[in-house]
């Protein structure tokens, strides 16, 4: 960074005219403090300097605009700053950056406010944790809501805090479920209107998974979803006996919203026990699938379940990413969906009805999908004392971590794995707040003996146009931009770009750390960032000045 | 004053390897002073205490789970009036119970210094006698504190949290914030202060600083970050930004507004 350059960086929060798409660095321009309103939030895509919400924009297209990093350019991307995370878990953040902040979420649940220039703190919120956590895979967090001046933040502990954007002061703390239960908080809250919807893990501790929405001014719960109906509704019959009232189907990654309909997307996890499924015969209602509720009530307006009776713990915990696309001659409002069973999905978003569906990553397990999109199973696949082989593995075909849709080429962009595991099953009696999993997972042979991909799916056929092999798994979002630009990471510590029209690598680098987190880029001054976290650092990347 | 303490400690010391292992109480004087009271005698006692007696008294030593040990923050003990009643407790136990104690090994200071936390830990220990309801009055109103300082989400930025100021500060502390805010202002609470850009100035709290670089919050609340090397200067100022309370509330007023603060806790 030269040192000639004017001194001021970041004008928090407050150059936040929306429409500006390259703010300028005008340090004399009254520091007015500019909140991010739903207007604003609505509108995310139209100022690309900044990453208001988990995936960008609440479409969840992780698009943007900027396309200063193009497929000329990318080749000369630079360090610009790194950021260390203290703890050494996993890092599963995205970060947001808003008019040159950026809120980083760190393991286990706390916030980082940094200069988007150079990485430097402004505050931090570190969240106190008892130490009789409940959690599944590693203390994870992946990242905060903004509405207003006011970060949202899951907690490990199944809390929901408000925090100042300004000072990182905390404003409230909500207990959304009993953690001793086994209930915790991973994913980023999704703000609509006035509300934060926000979700739920445990699906491994025979939780009942819901959606909740909280008032963002005083942390009271407007609406809960349960996503296992109570008795009194009839597709409470599709859980033999009580089973329903431990059967998982949590909701741990954020979802999409369209303001048009007024619905709001969002995913659910496997049923539970995981693995053994004769304690829940049936098809384990709303378990792995996709529900449209109304945002401001949380009625449900329609679901669509990816895998009925799942035996394999292929969460749809999914990003829900919503396009209008051309199908035979017609503009359909679609979700377009590649979910960790193996099959992409394309669905009608106002109505659920399935239009298209295609594996697009190795799968034994059914035949097809019929022409509900309900999946025709293979006999002989369900897990067993001895094993059953099956591919898609447990952790999936693809799983949390964000595809992406570039509009200009009309491609979906995801990251999957071709493996495969032995199933088993086992008998498990349930134990408030101990696992719950009836069985368990194992990998034949050496991880080498599989693939990863990045495949470019087009959604008005289910084809895949173009693959870029990964050797030997990715567990990384992907990033898509105006420069044709596709951004990702491996497991081994690469992250690089490619063309999004072809896959043709452009840009590489060796970074070293597991990936679990999806990159995003913004600008300040009208200069353009990449960032994407590797082991517990997030790395951002630039053009020279 | 500081030789008469160490004088005391050391009686104290004499007393106990006199008396030997089964330790009595007659000999020590009622009036002995504890001479590791300051901010970081707190801190190393708490630390001891920490892992020293937290498996029975509870991490904040509101007594154990299982009800081992007893709550030792209500600011009665039954075992002791005094500083030194305390001391012995600590060093000698409760004979006949599992409060065993730390025995001879120890040196003073450590137990001076648990002394002096579990004096922190007790809400009635040197209270004024305000009124916190009237205190919280002051707050919002005349004192006009929340224009700098936030509790519980509502209030300004440019002076601490207070939401739970009662746990890290003690009355006598909290007297002394108001009358004497230069005393010991903490880093984050200076002043940087830049200029030369071209005739215009920037101030604000010093929200962090590395060698490079520096950021603040002015007084408008606005984030910026600043370069430190570059056609321009910038200066450090180490006190605080809080006004100085001593002439603009009566003494009754500052009681009150200490009886408000201390009561900022969580509950236990
Ligand atoms: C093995 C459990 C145990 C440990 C460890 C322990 N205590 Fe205790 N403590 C007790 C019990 C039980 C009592 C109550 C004795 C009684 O009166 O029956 C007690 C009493 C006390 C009292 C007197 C309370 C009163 O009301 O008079 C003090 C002070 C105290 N403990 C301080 C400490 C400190 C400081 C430590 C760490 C150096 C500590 N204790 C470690 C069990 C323990
Ligand atoms: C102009 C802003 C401002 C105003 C008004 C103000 N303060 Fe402060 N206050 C600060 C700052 C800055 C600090 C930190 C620096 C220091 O210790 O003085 C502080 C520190 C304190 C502390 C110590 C907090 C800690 O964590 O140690 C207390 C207590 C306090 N103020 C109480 C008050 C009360 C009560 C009032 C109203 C009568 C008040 N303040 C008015 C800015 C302000």
């Amino acid at each position: 960074m030269t040192l000639t350059r004017l001194i001021i960086f970041a004008l928090l929060l407050t150059l936040g005219r929306p429409t500006t798409a390259q703010p300028t660095a005008e340090p004399e321009s009254p520091a007015v403090f500019s909140p991010v309103t739903w207007e604003r939030l609505l509108n995310a895509g139209s100022e690309p300097h900044n990453w208001l919400m988990y995936n960008g924009t609440l479409d969840s297209k992780r698009f943007s605009q900027l396309d200063q990093i193009d497929t000329s350019t990318v080749a000369s991307l630079k360090l610009k700053w790194a950021h260390h995370i203290p703890q050494l878990d996993r890092a599963e953040t995205t970060p947001l950056v808003v008019d040159g902040v950026m809120f980083i979420t760190e393991s286990p649940s706390n916030v980082v406010a940094v200069d988007a220039i150079t990485g430097r703190p402004f505050w931090r919120y570190d969240h106190p944790l008892p130490d009789d956590l409940r959690i599944c895979c590693g203390r994870n967090n992946r990242g905060v809501a903004i509405l207003g001046e006011t970060l949202y933040m899951s907690t490990l502990d199944a809390h929901l805090v408000a925090i100042d954007g300004r000072s990182g002061s905390l404003l409230w703390n909500q207990e959304v479920a009993d953690h001793r239960s086994g209930y915790s908080k991973t994913a980023a809250p999704l703000i609509v209107k006035d509300r934060v919807v926000t979700g739920i893990a445990g699906g491994e501790y025979g939780i009942r998974g819901f959606l909740d929405a909280y008032d963002a001014d005083t942390g009271e719960r407007e609406w809960r979803t349960y996503t296992i109906p109570g008795p009194d509704h009839p597709d409470n019959r599709t859980w033999a006996g009580d089973s329903w009232r431990t059967g998982g189907s949590p909701t741990w990654i954020t979802g999409s919203y369209d303001p048009e309909l007024n619905l709001v997307y969002w995913g659910t996890g496997n049923p539970g026990p995981d693995w053994n499924g004769d304690v829940r015969q049936g098809d384990n209602l709303y378990a792995d699938s996709v529900l449209a509720l109304n945002g401001d009530t949380g009625e449900m307006s329609w679901y669509f379940q990816f895998t009925p009776h799942d035996v394999h713990d292929w969460d749809a915990i999914q990003i829900p990413v919503l396009a209008d696309i051309e199908l035979d001659g017609e503009t359909r409002k679609a979700m377009l969906w590649a979910n960790r069973n193996g099959f992409y999905y394309t669905l009608d978003r106002e109505t659920g009805e399935f239009l298209l569906g295609k594996a697009f990553a190795r799968q034994t397990w059914a035949e097809g999908l019929d022409s509900n999109g309900r999946p025709i199973r293979r006999p002989g696949t369900f897990p067993s004392q001895e094993g059953t082989l099956v591919a898609p593995i447990a952790g999936g075909a693809t799983n949390w971590w964000s595809p992406a849709y570039s509009p200009r080429t009309g491609l979906l962009y995801v990251n999957a794995f071709d493996g495969e595991a032995l199933f088993f099953s086992r008998e498990q009696e349930y134990v408030e707040g101990n696992t719950f999993t009836g069985g368990g997972t194992e990998t034949p042979l050496a991880i080498d003996n599989y693939a990863s991909a990045i495949r470019a799916i087009d959604p008005s056929t289910g084809d895949i146009k173009w693959e870029f092999p990964i050797t030997p798994r990715s567990r990384a979002g992907v990033l898509a931009t105006a420069g044709d630009v596709v951004f990702s990471a491996s497991v081994d510590g690469y992250f690089y770009a490619l063309d999004a029209t072809n896959g043709q690598p452009l840009w590489d680098i060796a970074l070293g750390g597991p990936v679990h987190a999806s990159p995003m880029t913004y600008a300040v001054n009208g200069q353009q960032f990449v960032t994407m976290t590797i082991g517990n650092v997030v790395y951002t990347f630039g053009l020279d000045d | 004053m500081r030789r008469k303490h160490l004088t005391q400690c050391l009686l104290v010391i004499l007393v106990i390897t006199l008396t030997g292992p089964s330790w009595t109480t007659q000999t020590i004087a009622q009036d002995t002073n504890n001479p590791f009271t300051s901010r970081i005698d707190l801190r190393m006692g708490q630390r001891l205490f920490q892992t020293q007696c937290t498996t029975c008294h509870g991490l904040n030593a509101t007594g154990g789970n299982e009800g081992i040990g007893p709550d030792l923050t209500t600011g009665r003990f039954r075992h002791a009036d005094t500083d030194v009643g305390l001391y012995r407790v600590i060093r000698n136990g409760v004979r006949g119970t599992a409060m065993i104690g730390l025995g001879a090994e120890p040196p003073d200071q450590s137990i001076w210094q648990l002394v002096t936390y579990l004096h922190s830990l007790s809400s009635t220990a040197d209270d004024p006698g305000g009124s916190p309801v009237i205190g919280r009055q002051l707050f919002n109103g005349k004192g006009n504190c929340n224009r700098c300082h936030m509790v519980n989400g509502e209030g300004g930025r440019l002076g601490p949290d207070l939401s739970f100021v009662g746990e890290r500060r003690r009355p006598s502390e909290l007297l002394a914030d108001l009358v004497n805010p230069d005393d010991e202002v903490s880093p984050r609470w200076w002043t940087m202060k830049v200029s030369g850009l071209d005739g215009r100035q920037f101030e604000g709290l010093r929200m962090h600083e590395d060698t490079f670089t520096f950021r603040i919050m002015d007084a408008d609340e606005n984030l910026r970050s600043f370069e430190k090397y570059g056609p321009w200067s910038y200066e450090r100022i180490q006190s605080s930004t809080m006004p100085n309370y001593t002439q603009s509330l009566t003494p009754e007023e500052r009681n009150n507004l200490v009886a408000y603060l201390f009561s900022l806790r969580r509950d236990r």
